[in-house]
């Protein structure tokens, strides 16, 4: 589904990440781990395609295509989806004519017809049902005026509306207490399906207690230093990155 | 009727007037020799700093009469009668009310000395009219240069309530509109002003607002470019507990200039007033605002709040902005601030995100920055009326439509 293959990526010419190889098959969901300032965030927003971000050296293959040369717009027709760490708010627009746009916008680049007013209303209740995303926060400005949990819980009815292909989930779990944790985790799982790879990346273990992944990588420096199965986020959690990353100097 | 040959403005101004009541012909007479006194504005003329007049100054015009157009008929409980009429047949009525806020500058003062007819809209005491009035002024159908003087005046008497609506239409740039309202509010009345300026020809308007206490003034602006615009608006709140909301929003592209002044002149104490002017300039169009908020040495427990916000679409667009404040009481709540920024680019790359083209994307932001000062009009057909004409007017609006 998804392959980075020795990406080097610069802001302000500053080195961020430093080759990264990445092999994501459908119906995975890997995860990387990392400290603040490792570049974890440098590589969702890559894959999404924000400006800022200069390629020095590397690709990246979606379903077989260049990934790096599509517009943000086209990634998410593509089915490309970003879950944003801090969503931003949109006074003046609502969440509901955002997230019609939206749909509509994918489905016309998948050459499917524009849902209408009936149909897509459908469609938003049973999606927040999934979340537990009050019928009002659908009406009011995009994440305005927003709870933390609120937003990370609109960001995952959002990625359960346009039904990507393949979701990069940039630190869910940040600002969640335990309950709207669990609420959001159980909504990602129920979108976890064998067509559907999912790259979620995360600072704690905790929230891989809940999203359990199929691979586990830790990301130091903008290097990749170890990968391995779900319990090397427990091992994490245990001795620390300082020492995974010390455990890896030969 | 013969049409006389085109003048400048200052040369069609009479020597003296003969027609009309005789407190008119004064207060005629006063407004031209002051027109001699003022000059017409220039570079140096402070208020006038970023909006050139010259070319106003030196052309020729032909007057047109200002024709009114009430649309579609006028709601019940209301008063409104041509001021031509009343002028006429009972004229003493207004003596006292018309002109009434005295010492106008040059261009409200060219009007007081040749308006010829007008709107006179009178809510008696008590009255609340649920429907809004419209009044539509619709420029002339000649393809020379001309002008016209609409005059407006609204007395709302004690504890009436009135929505007035006026559109300023046209299709000419060559024609100019320059327009006097005057809005007395007596104790415990409401007036909401909408004002809708979609002529691309040169207009220039002042209204003057006076209210006594407890009255509230609600004015909403919607100014859809214009060659030359130029809105004055000058709210006195002369009695206790009286408040006052100036907003609006504005949208210049091409070579279009709009410019608004507010004043604000805190007179008595225990006032509210409340400003939010929106503003969005694009392609080579200018815009100007410039607020003033007077705090009287004896409005105490004032609060006043000012606040103009800026959207450059450009580089070659132009945003002038000065909102400020002159306080001589001490115990008030004032604040005021202007931004001039471009769109956030946070916000645009989270709609693209999510699959939405950027030029929609752009306009889907363009048109949210403004929806705030419609969003503040009660009357549901004049509020959409208001939102289709800003999405016809920014960059693939029709795209915004289409998705919402």
């Amino acid at each position: 589904m998804l392959k980075i293959e020795d990406l080097h990526v610069e802001v302000d010419g500053k080195p961020i990440l430093k080759g990264i190889n990445m092999d994501i098959a459908a119906g995975e969901v890997h995860a990387i781990m990392g400290p603040n300032g490792s570049g974890k965030s440098t590589l969702a927003y890559v894959l999404a395609g924000r400006d800022g971000y200069e390629v020095t050296r590397g690709r990246v293959l979606y379903r077989g295509e260049d990934l790096l040369s599509m517009s943000p717009e086209e990634r998410a027709g593509e089915g490309v989806f970003l879950g944003f760490q801090y969503p931003v708010a949109i006074p003046g627009v609502s969440n509901i004519y955002f997230l019609k746009a939206a749909l509509n916008a994918v489905r016309k680049h998948r050459g499917q017809d524009p849902l209408d007013a009936i149909e897509f209303m459908k469609l938003s209740r049973e999606k927040a049902n999934l979340v537990q995303l009050p019928d009002e926060l659908t009406k009011r400005s995009v994440n305005d005026g927003f709870s933390g949990g609120e937003k990370k819980r609109n960001e995952i009815f959002q990625m359960a509306m346009l039904e990507p292909s393949f979701a990069v989930l940039d630190e869910t779990d940040s600002g969640l207490d335990i309950d709207a944790l669990k609420t959001v985790a159980d909504g990602v799982n129920a979108l976890r399906s064998p067509e559907r790879a999912m790259l979620v990346i995360t600072h704690y273990q905790r929230l891989l207690d809940h999203i359990v992944p199929d691979v586990v990588h830790v990301l130091i420096d903008g290097q990749i230093v170890r990968t391995g199965d779900k319990d090397l986020a427990l091992q994490l959690e245990k001795e620390g990155y300082t020492e995974v990353r010390d455990a890896m100097v030969p | 009727m013969t049409e006389s040959p085109p003048t400048t403005l200052l040369e069609s101004v009479p020597h003296s007037f003969v027609a009309g009541p005789e407190w008119l012909r004064a207060l005629r007479n006063r407004a031209a020799a002051s027109l001699q006194d003022l000059g017409l504005p220039n570079k140096k003329t402070e208020a006038w700093r970023f909006t050139s007049v010259r070319s106003i100054a030196d052309a020729t015009f032909h007057r047109r009469p200002a024709s009114i157009d009430l649309v579609p008929t006028t709601p019940a409980g209301l008063e409104v009668r041509s001021l031509r009429e009343v002028l006429r047949n009972d004229p003493e009525s207004l003596e006292g009310r018309l002109g009434g806020g005295a010492e106008a500058p040059f261009f409200a003062a060219l009007n007081t000395a040749l308006f010829e007819d007008g709107v006179w809209v009178h809510v008696p005491a008590g009255a609340r009219v649920d429907r809004p009035l419209r009044i539509i002024h619709p420029s002339a159908p000649s393809s020379e240069a001309s002008v016209r003087y609409p005059r407006v005046l609204v007395t709302a008497e004690e504890g009436s309530e009135l929505t007035l609506i006026e559109v300023y239409a046209g299709k000419d740039p060559q024609q100019l509109s320059n327009g006097v309202v005057e809005v007395d509010l007596s104790p415990n009345s409401r007036v909401h002003h909408i004002r809708i300026h979609e002529d691309p020809g040169m207009q220039i308007a002042r209204v003057s607002v006076s209210q006594a206490a407890s009255s509230v003034y609600r004015s909403t602006v919607l100014t859809l470019g214009g060659s030359l615009l130029r809105l004055d608006i000058h709210a006195r709140l002369r009695g206790q507990g009286a408040e006052c909301q100036l907003n609006g929003a504005y949208l210049v592209d091409g070579q279009d200039h709009v410019d608004h002044h507010t004043l604000v002149e805190h007179e008595s104490s225990h006032c509210q007033s409340h400003q939010t002017y929106r503003g969005i300039a694009a392609e080579r169009g200018t815009a100007v605002f410039d607020g003033i908020v007077v705090v009287h040495r004896d409005a105490q427990k004032t609060e006043a709040h000012q606040e103009n916000r800026n959207l450059l679409l450009s580089d070659t667009a132009t945003v002038h902005t000065k909102p400020h404040l002159e306080i001589d009481a001490d115990d008030v709540i004032c604040s005021h601030g202007a931004t001039v920024g471009s769109l956030d680019e946070d916000q645009l790359f989270y709609l693209r995100a999510r699959g939405i083209p950027e030029d929609v994307g752009r306009a889907v932001l363009t048109n949210a920055f403004l929806q705030e000062i419609m969003e503040g009009v009660g009357d549901e057909a004049t509020r959409l009326e208001m939102k289709e004409a800003v999405l016809d007017r920014i960059p693939h609006g029709d795209a915004v439509r289409g998705i919402s």
